[in-house]
């Protein structure tokens, strides 16, 4: 990941460091003192994410009867899951769902990063403080705006696709209920995701590009040829940390479900299905079995795509 | 950019550092006549600008003008005029109340603050510790620690959530506020960032200097590290602030009494009581003038701090 280059790239003094210094004891206990500044850190990780994720494995193997209290259950409940018709529904729904709405806004915002770091806008500042307010706004009040908004009988929206010619259309429909999250949640991230590409953007070398242009490259080429290479890492990132962000798609349809009956299903994605599992439910052990199967789906594809990028040379 | 501000020796005001910034940025640009495009370019991309800018803000003015009508007036009239009569202020008025016994909007937006506040700061502080032990600290397991903590980012939510929930009926942390903030102050996310910003900038040779002065390792952290690290410490303290304003589903999961919920959680109530009732609680104007009031004050936030989210300090934190 971006990491890496950076760390090679901007910190050349470690290995400087480790030729010139004899690594005597008192430098190692020096470094040891780093542990001082990360040991808080570390102990709120463990004890608010290792600990309640190893208790989440474990009590996915066991089963609570309503006789005989918590016994141990084997694979049971994983069995279940994987067997579940609607658990998978979900999870290739969410599937779905992020590789249309990562794409679409990747795209969109790449084209608005390059044309504000080329400087080819008017008021180019105020586009972006524009583009940037969704993200302070709390995803479920923005769900609960676009409920409004695309609602069936009152809904603006719905108004204008009336006014459009398209008398009694409804957003919020069986048909039309991803395509109007997939809206949503364009509209929550999009100006976040530019923002990185635009700092990314910025800090391609000017010379780079002046020499492309001294060479007679058009404006394309300057784009994809020079910019879109060198951001990539930027791009990569983004692309895992909105897969993650999808795969756990849950606030926008518990909201959209109190605007319509009936479409939202419970088991309409992973994490939806996962809590109503558990809180409707009260199965824990079955839904801590499904939490840990979408880890390692979202572990399984990323790690997959690794790999694919590693057999293209783009890794090394 | 401020390790320039720092050797310039006085604090420049906003305006003046706002000239600079868009002098420099105009020196930075390359003069857009090289590229050789078509007259109308720019006026056509800007015009597309704003057309983005326009569904940007949709919801936004839809909103501001929406929490100024009746409950009728909501789903009667046109979605984006005014409509008599002006009743802005008898909703606002009605934040202070208790709605049909489902709780009290500004009590609700009190949690929000504090839990903002500690779980956010928190987190920022350790983060910031963190992320300076692991950029200019090699101890053993340094590495393998940082990759776990990386890797936790795959983990769902739901799979964390959950158990800690089972866990807190032992220890009873249900329904105590530090049930919600403890948890916040893990933000995996906001130490890959410092550690990022440590290492662009804070020279290892600075620290070394301070240790052949005679620094100790603290003192080095607090006088010499900290204050070229503010930038980064902003930022993350940015979007701790946000993720934990934002967070909707540890509080849904470990809150039961209706005095406790954040700001998120009290509007999911709403939402969902609004449905319940079919509208006879009056509920709806309260979900738009409450959302309206939510997010009145990050947006305030933000255009206070957009210099440290445009310095580019984002880069990497996505995730919330």
């Amino acid at each position: 990941m971006s990491h890496t280059a950076v760390r090679t790239r901007q910190d050349p003094d470690r290995t400087a460091a480790r030729t010139h210094a004899v690594r005597t004891a008192w430098v190692r206990r020096r470094d040891r003192r780093g542990f001082v500044f990360v040991a808080p850190f570390i102990a709120a990780f463990v004890l608010f994410i290792l600990v309640p994720l190893g208790y989440a494995i474990y009590s996915s193997f066991y089963t609570t009867r309503i006789i005989g209290g918590t016994v141990f259950a084997g694979a049971d409940n994983y069995r279940q899951v994987l067997g579940s018709g609607q658990f998978w529904s979900g999870v290739v729904r969410v599937v779905v769902f992020g590789a249309i709405q990562i794409t679409i806004m990747l795209v969109i915002a790449f084209f608005f990063a390059t044309i504000f770091d080329l400087g080819l806008v008017k008021f180019g500042r105020t586009f972006r403080t524009i583009y940037f307010i969704p993200f302070a706004v709390p995803i479920v009040v923005a769900a609960l705006m676009w409920g409004f908004l695309l609602q069936p009988r009152f809904g603006p929206f719905t108004r204008l696709a009336e006014v459009a010619g398209f008398p009694g259309t409804n957003f919020l429909s069986d048909k039309l209920m991803l395509p109007s999250i997939i809206l949503i949640v364009i509209w929550e991230w999009t100006g976040y995701n530019m923002i990185i590409l635009y700092t990314a953007l910025k800090s391609v070398p000017r010379d780079l590009v002046e020499a492309a242009i001294l060479d007679g490259a058009r404006v394309w080429k300057i784009i994809f040829r020079i910019k879109l290479p060198l951001v990539r890492p930027a791009i990569v990132m983004l692309i895992f940390l909105n897969s993650i962000g999808a795969s756990q798609l849950f606030v926008e349809p518990l909201i959209l479900n109190n605007y319509q009956n009936g479409v939202i299903t419970n088991y309409w994605t992973p994490t939806y299905f996962i809590y109503n599992t558990a809180v409707a439910g009260s199965q824990y052990n079955l839904a801590a079995a499904m939490a840990v199967i979408l880890g390692l789906v979202v572990v399984f594809i990323s790690v997959a795509a690794l790999i694919v990028r590693r057999r293209k040379g783009e890794l090394t | 950019m401020t390790a320039v501000d720092l050797s310039e020796g006085h604090r420049e005001s906003r305006r003046e550092r706002r000239r600079r910034e868009r002098q420099q940025e105009q020196f930075d640009a390359i003069p857009i006549k090289l590229y050789g495009l078509r007259r109308g370019t720019v006026t056509g991309l800007t015009l597309l600008c704003g057309l983005f800018a326009v569904f940007t803000l949709i919801p936004v003015v839809w909103i501001v003008i929406n929490a100024t009508k009746t409950q009728a007036n909501l789903f009667q009239t046109f979605g984006f005029w005014f409509a008599r009569p002006f009743a802005f202020f008898s909703n606002f008025g009605r934040l202070f109340q208790d709605i049909g016994g489902n709780g009290t909007y500004i009590r609700w937006f009190g949690n929000t603050a504090l839990y903002a506040l500690l779980g956010g700061g928190g987190a920022t502080a350790l983060c910031t510790m963190a992320g300076y032990g692991f950029a200019r600290y090699r101890f053993r397991g340094s590495q393998a620690l940082f990759y776990i903590v990386m890797a936790a980012l795959m983990v769902p939510i739901t799979a964390i959530t959950f158990p800690l929930f089972l866990v807190y009926t032992k220890v009873h942390l249900i329904n105590s506020i530090w049930g919600m903030i403890l948890p916040s102050l893990v933000s995996p996310v906001g130490m890959y960032l410092m550690r990022t910003y440590v290492q662009l900038s804070v020279p290892r040779e600075l620290i070394d200097a301070a240790r052949l002065d005679g620094a100790g390792e603290v003192r080095i952290f607090f006088r010499i590290a900290l204050p070229l690290m503010v930038p980064g410490v902003m930022t993350v303290l940015l979007i701790s602030v946000v993720a934990v304003w934002n967070n909707y589903f540890l509080p849904l999961i470990i809150f039961s009494k209706n005095d406790l919920f954040p700001l998120t959680v009290g509007m999911g109530v709403w939402s969902y009581a609004a449905r319940a009732t079919s509208g006879t609680d009056v509920l709806y104007p309260m979900i738009v003038i409450g959302g309206l009031v939510t997010i009145v004050p990050l947006i305030a936030l933000f255009l206070l701090l957009q210099r440290y989210w445009r310095g580019g300090l984002l880069l990497g934190s996505i995730a919330n």
